[in-house]
């Protein structure tokens, strides 16, 4: 009853923290994940980014993402120790292997429907180059700034 | 036939029906809206993604309702899932005054 899920763990640490500190967390990261059988499957240092607001009087941090397979007990350990260091000041922890599996199905879903779709009207299944082009600008109407509307600021 | 409104007539129809329904008061032209994720075939709306999420927090930093971006319910509420997440990690603002 502990099947192996996908769990994906953001924190964020102040943004004058040493390498050493850094390495410090990841180290307790991976033996709670070790301990528990899991596996630390990618882990993507972000770098300074702003905060979107104020954490404890910071407004800057560091972003690290880690990609973990392992049983859900995993993610109650995890979530307690990393709650107490110091060194971090945010985290979460997101269950993500059932969104991507749905996500891979419509996927699938959709390009064998086009498939049949296509070869129902005698073409072959997969779009040419050249219908491809076409097919980006079928509708009518003029292609503005679609849903650019508002807030069209990218990153602050 | 992407949209229903289209077999009304041809385009110029089309155009008209468009601004009957966007264009009332002070000249506020808006035309229908598809829903952006249905558009680009985007499949999970992540969360990390804050170029993907920002067009839907207008400046006080709320969630976007649907009958203005109009994207689909299916989307939306992946959407909403997904600013949340994004709130939680600051990546996006609950509030900004």
């Amino acid at each position: 009853m502990s099947a192996v899920r996908q769990y994906e763990l953001i924190y964020i640490t102040p943004p004058e923290i040493t390498d050493e500190a850094l390495a410090e967390v990841h180290t307790q990261v991976q033996a709670v994940v070790d301990r528990f059988g899991g596996t630390i499957e990618k882990t993507e240092n972000w770098g300074r980014r702003r905060l979107a607001y104020e954490i404890g009087r910071q407004r800057e941090g560091t972003y690290v993402l880690e990609v973990i397979n392992g049983p859900g007990a995993l993610t109650t350990e995890l979530d307690r120790r990393l709650r107490v260091l110091d060194a971090v000041i945010r985290h979460l922890i997101v269950r993500v292997d059932e969104d991507l599996a749905v996500a891979e199905r419509s996927r699938v879903r959709r390009k064998e429907d086009l498939a049949k779709r296509r070869v129902k009207r005698g073409l072959p299944p997969e779009p040419t180059e050249s219908e491809r082009h076409r097919r980006e600008d079928d509708d009518d109407d003029a292609d503005g700034p679609e849903l650019g509307f508002r807030a069209e600021r990218g990153d602050r | 036939m992407s949209d229903e409104r289209d077999s009304r007539g041809g385009r110029g129809a089309g155009k008209a029906a468009d601004k009957e329904k966007g264009g009332r008061r002070g000249g506020f032209f808006r035309r229908r809206r598809v829903c952006k994720f249905c558009v680009e075939k985007i499949d999970y709306i992540n969360y990390k993604d804050v170029k993907l999420i920002a067009p839907f927090i207008p400046e006080r930093g709320k969630i976007q309702p649907r009958r203005i971006s109009g994207v689909c319910a299916t989307h939306q509420r992946a959407l909403q899932t997904a600013i949340k997440r994004a709130r939680q990690i600051a990546l996006v603002p609950y509030t900004t005054d």
